[in-house]
């Protein structure tokens, strides 16, 4: 609600200040040469341009999910995460977009009605049905000069070659790859972004507030970050500096290196200090004889997180991608063996001591969640992809596998197109790790079949 | 001796300069080195100070038709193709900036690079909607004159500068009167047909104070996957002012 109060705010400012929105004049040598083939002079007033300044798009998803929930420690009889194996949503997504002159506004409100059941843990035989309305990105943007624009709104800010994981942002561990269905929440940004050259972008970002994320055991903190971008002539790169309230200051830079028309090369990684991310340290004082701490805050040794990728497109069609991401970040042996001792031990006392049941509910959800990305060192992805097949057919193989603990999910997904105006979809994923394997503690399987249909 | 010889060459210099001038320039495409035949043919394929246009694409394979609407905005190298239809697909774009290439689908809010070589619809890659530079890409050689559909034409090889284009070698023929090209086999390294593509241009716009015949239509013939023709028409083109921020995937709607 308190969204659509702002942006009503904002609806009205924009309605007093139409005059805001001339068309910005061309410069004099392109204003002289303006021509158009096979189309009359433009009528200028404002009703008849409406219909080109306004763009709408109406998405409609129905999908059910399958989840083949796995009884490990992290979720004792599924009791604590209390997963359903069954969901059906229908979703409508409109997106909404108005340009005129120097006003840019977006807005992309949904509804989401949800079916869930549960097979295991004490909602063994619940079914629930929920509905969500909500608005998960809106934007605002004044172009103050040709080269410099101003904007504030709900966004969900991705960049990066990465296929998985994009270390250099800081804003967003998640980029929405893994489930294409599922939207990212957006947070709240306002963005200065300037232009000086072509090849160059300087961008001001202060993430103001959470928005829809959820920050589970950590806490939001603002943040704010520079962020240049180079383009040339066969690569592009970026460089990002942040610093979060009170938390992390983060070096990040990205870059795409364009080979030759079938290779691409990139990297994209993170120096970081001062994490407020989770990790098991012995703690006498527990009951479990450990516990996760923020141990990293105010520590002032940078660790690393970088992916190396190349992808090679073939002659017939598909294209190849191989990553390896580094994650100094992520957990050590040693770390690794006290987290899951740690958290079988939290598991034991959930379901069986209950004088301990808040304590365990606190480690299970710092160990659910520690605030990293990944959870151990060494991971490779390898990615077969092809687009396009006879027009109509979208096909995706996936291969993510944790060097450290052997665990991996196989991963695909399937888009097949009918008509002109729907879109079925099929994505799945298989766990292969164990109880105490990062791959495979939540999960065995899941699908998700559906259609989207667009007007 | 001195004061002659200084007239002399004065007069030389005024004769030629006229001469030069004076003589129209098809006469002289006989003589005009194959780069410059080139970048006269990029210019009406979109290689231009700001251009707009429509895409209507058709992909036909068999029994089977597809289509596209493209909207494409291109400065120099650099161009920006928006699907506007069907629904299905309405949103997505393509962004090339030089030689880099991002897709960006909606919904995806991450934009992902791809390579100029991957499939677009049919037989037309992703390099084929954005406007050519083939005089800056590749080696071009005169190697012979043919006549196509009536018209006589030099016949060029052109053989890429460095790896980074999206074809080996092409074959162009280029009309000597018009200085466009009207016909293109694109090949493998070895020689092996993969496509080929047959212009027309029937479109003319206004380029330094002259008017030059401007793509209208483009027909692209698989090689390899057989009974595969894509066929792109131009519409709607739009000389316009098209800003660095129209390029920018920092400000791009996704």
């Amino acid at each position: 609600m308190r969204t659509l109060r702002i942006f009503l705010v904002y609806a009205i400012f924009l309605e007093l200040a139409y005059g805001l929105a001339l068309p910005i004049p061309c410069t004099a040598s392109f204003a002289d040469h303006i021509f158009r083939v096979g189309q009359d002079q433009e009528n200028t007033s404002f009703w008849t341009q409406l219909p080109g300044q306004l763009d709408f798009t109406m998405r409609t998803l129905v999908y059910g999910t399958y989840q083949d929930v796995a009884r490990t420690t992290q979720n004792p009889e599924n009791d604590f995460l209390q997963i359903p194996r069954y969901l059906g949503n229908l979703e409508l997504r409109p997106d909404i977009a108005f340009s005129s002159g120097r006003l840019d506004l977006r807005l992309k409100p949904r509804m989401n009605l949800r079916w869930l059941a549960w097979e295991e843990g004490t909602r063994e035989g619940d079914e629930d049905l929920e509905d969500d309305w909500y608005v998960n990105e809106w934007l605002l943007r004044l172009q103050i000069d040709p080269s410099l624009y101003a904007s504030y709104g709900k966004e969900n800010l991705q960049w990066g070659p990465s296929y998985l994981f994009s270390p250099s942002n800081p804003f967003f561990a998640n980029n929405g790859r893994l489930n294409p269905i599922i939207e990212i929440p957006g947070m709240d940004f306002a963005r200065l972004v300037w232009i000086p050259r072509m090849e160059w972008t300087i961008s001001l970002i202060a993430n103001t507030d959470e928005g829809r994320q959820e920050f589970n055991s950590l806490e939001f903190q603002k943040t704010y970050a520079l962020k240049l971008d180079y383009s040339g002539h066969q690569g592009s790169a970026g460089l990002v500096l942040s610093h979060e309230e009170g938390g992390e200051d983060r070096i990040g830079t990205f870059g795409v290196w364009t080979a030759s028309d079938t290779l691409l090369l990139y990297t994209d990684f993170n120096f970081s200090r001062n994490s407020n991310s989770f990790y098991p340290v012995p703690d006498e004082t527990s009951p479990f004889n450990a516990s996760m701490q923020s141990k990293n805050i105010n520590n002032s040794s940078w660790k690393s997180t970088a992916v190396f990728g190349a992808s090679y497109t073939l002659l017939f069609g598909p294209t190849l991608t191989l990553e390896y991401l580094y994650n100094e970040a992520g957990y050590s042996d040693e770390q690794a063996e006290l987290y899951y001792q740690l958290r079988k031990d939290a598991s034991e006392a959930y379901t069986d001591i209950e004088s301990l049941e808040g304590l365990a509910l606190m480690t299970l959800g710092h160990t659910a969640d520690p605030g990293i990305r990944f959870f151990r060192k060494n991971y490779g992805i390898l990615r077969v992809n092809q687009n396009n097949i006879r027009n109509v057919l979208n096909l995706s193989f996936s291969w993510i596998y944790n060097i450290d603990d052997s665990s991996g999910i196989f991963h695909s997904e399937m888009e097949f197109f009918v008509g002109n105006h729907a879109r079925c979809f099929a994505i799945g994923g298989l766990y292969t790790g164990e109880d105490n394997e990062e791959f495979g503690d939540l999960l065995h399987s899941f699908l998700i079949l559906g259609v989207e249909y667009t007007f | 001796m001195d004061k002659l010889e200084s007239e002399m060459g004065r007069i030389l210099f005024i004769l030629l300069s006229i001469s030069m001038i004076s003589i129209p320039l098809p006469c002289l495409s006989d003589e005009i080195p194959p780069k410059v035949i080139l970048a006269h043919a990029d210019r009406s394929r979109g290689n231009i100070g700001g251009i707009e246009w429509i895409i209507d694409l058709e992909s036909r394979e068999g029994e089977e038709l597809h289509k596209r609407k493209i909207l494409v905005k291109a400065r120099g190298n650099n161009s920006l193709a928006e699907f506007i239809a069907p629904p299905k697909v309405k949103g997505q774009k393509i962004l090339m900036l030089d030689r880099n290439m991002w897709f960006i689908k909606p919904g995806l809010r991450k934009p992902v690079p791809i390579s100029p070589r991957q499939k677009l619809m049919g037989g037309a890659s992703n390099g084929d909607i954005a406007s050519t530079d083939y005089a800056g890409d590749y080696k071009a050689e005169l190697v012979t004159e043919e006549v196509f559909q009536g018209e006589p034409c030099h016949v060029l090889d052109l053989n890429a500068a460095n790896k980074n284009t999206t074809y080996s070698r092409i074959r162009y023929w280029v009309s000597k009167k018009r200085l466009v090209g009207v016909k293109a086999d694109f090949l493998t390294i070895s020689g092996k047909l993969l496509k080929s593509a047959v212009f027309e241009y029937g479109h003319s716009i206004p380029f330094q104070d002259a008017s030059i015949p401007f793509i209208s239509k483009m027909i692209i013939t698989d090689e390899v996957v057989k009974n595969t023709v894509t066929t792109l028409v131009y519409t709607q083109v739009n000389l316009k002012n098209i800003p660095d921020a129209a390029f920018n995937l920092n400000l791009l709607r996704r």
